[in-house]
């Protein structure tokens, strides 16, 4: 099984040679080494592999990458030097959002697609928007108030 | 050499072709398969079958409303783009947009979803509800037929080898009145414990069509047309005469296995505020 997939990741052009099945996250971290993606229920269910594809939030454990011909995908490392980024990771610590920190890249990724589509959302819809990911020590309040205050801080920005 | 597993064809022609050819499988948004066939960290995830990945058909994207007056859903079209699109009928917007969360509702197909024929599953219900049809293409050609007859049963289509659902043909509705509740563990992330539309069509105090679908409350979606005929042809005043006779009809067609008290009370209670709601007069629109 030998096939290619040209796609480009944090803006850098890939040509990945090899089995289209290999899961998205398996080439992101182990092929790639880019290893602020972390892998939690390998269900799609936690967000803690969440990556951009296109735009789009996605799980990248349930994506072949067999499906990622031509795509353009943004992973923590790839947002975390943006002025958009920044905001919402200096938010994250003003806001004392972050304990373990393993679901923290997911919720960073989710907090930058909430905002990019939304740049004053109400406190509803930053639960809604980070329903599918998990975090097993915050109880999520602090995260909720660091991604109100990452949309207070960045107003100008997010509008763009 | 190893034979090919894996095909990433770059139009519908090429895909059918080889479905056809390896007796394979597609693979859209894979949120079902991909876990279904996954072998743990750094391991490739296998199959019984041959895949060819769908996702990037361009043949099988986009909405549109057709000449005819129906909407048709490409098959690849995500629960978010069914979600956030006004042309499609709000029953399956608001199952949609209750799908998973908001990464899967970027992944997840609504081909995939009625693949998968799952009796829990979001979109399959309201589309039976209103008569919704599945478009098949193979080498052979095109045939159409409802979801309903599709899905025969939990994990059991009528899909033959080779085909491939290319949309979702949903017809010009007609309903006044609709009403759809998803009933979980929670509001995301949650497999449906219990699903439910209802749609009525009132005119000049007659109702004129009635309809409901139970999602997870038996083998497959539930629909009963002889129940709904008892309800069909009434005037508003005369709904409560036949109320409990429609509820018991219910009762008799829907076959819950786990928990069968609380999903047929459950169900029943819907079911009665529904019937309830329009026969006081309430106004056109969904019933939240």
């Amino acid at each position: 099984m030998f096939s290619e997939v040209k796609f480009t990741l944090n803006g850098k052009k890939i040509i990945y040679q090899g089995d289209p099945l290999r899961r998205l996250l398996d080439v992101i971290r182990e092929d790639l080494g880019f290893t602020g993606t972390k892998e939690g229920c390998s269900e799609g269910e936690c967000g803690a592999c969440s990556v951009i594809k296109d735009g789009r939030l996605v799980t990248s454990c349930i994506i072949p990458i067999g499906a990622c011909n031509g795509s353009d995908i943004l992973t923590i490392e790839g947002i975390r030097d943006t002025e958009k980024g920044e905001c919402i990771i200096s938010s994250f610590a003003e806001g004392g959002a972050v304990q373990c920190g393993f679901c923290i890249p997911g919720m960073v990724l989710a907090a930058y697609y909430l905002l990019e589509n939304n740049p004053n959302p109400t406190e509803e819809e930053i639960r809604m928007g980070i329903s599918g990911n998990i975090c097993r020590c915050t109880g999520y309040d602090l995260i909720v108030d660091s991604i109100a205050l990452a949309a207070k801080k960045g107003e100008e920005l997010w509008k763009k | 050499m190893e034979e090919m597993m894996c095909y990433i064809p770059e139009n519908l022609e090429e895909a059918l072709a080889i479905m056809d050819e390896r007796d394979a499988m597609p693979l859209a948004g894979g949120s079902d398969l991909m876990v279904s066939g996954a072998n743990g960290t750094g391991v490739n995830p296998t199959f019984s079958r041959p895949v060819v990945i769908i996702s990037n058909l361009p043949e099988l994207k986009g909405i549109k409303v057709r000449e005819d007056g129906w909407t048709e859903i490409g098959a690849l079209s995500t629960s978010r783009e069914i979600a956030e699109c006004e042309l499609v009928h709000p029953l399956v917007r608001k199952a949609a947009s209750q799908m998973g969360a908001v990464a899967l509702r970027n992944s997840a197909t609504i081909g995939g979803n009625i693949a998968n024929a799952s009796p829990k599953g979001d979109t399959p219900q309201p589309l039976i509800l209103l008569d919704a049809e599945v478009v098949l293409k193979s080498v052979r050609g095109e045939r159409r037929m409802k979801v309903d007859d599709f899905i025969i049963a939990a994990k059991k289509t009528k899909i033959e080898r080779g085909e491939i659902i290319s949309s979702v043909l949903i017809p010009p509705s007609t309903l006044t009145h609709c009403y759809f509740r998803k009933i979980g563990m929670r509001r995301a992330n949650a497999i449906s414990k219990l699903t439910i539309s209802i749609g009525a069509e009132v005119r000049d105090g007659k109702v004129v069509d009635f309809r409901a679908s139970s999602g997870a409350a038996g083998p497959k979606v539930i629909r009963s047309h002889e129940a709904e005929a008892i309800l069909i042809g009434k005037t508003l005043s005369e709904l409560p005469l036949y109320k409990e006779e429609f509820l018991d009809a219910w009762n008799n067609a829907i076959s819950p296995r786990a928990m069968p008290e609380y999903r047929r009370g459950a169900t029943r209670r819907m079911l009665s505020f529904f019937i309830d709601e329009i026969s006081s007069g309430r106004e056109e629109g969904i019933i939240e």
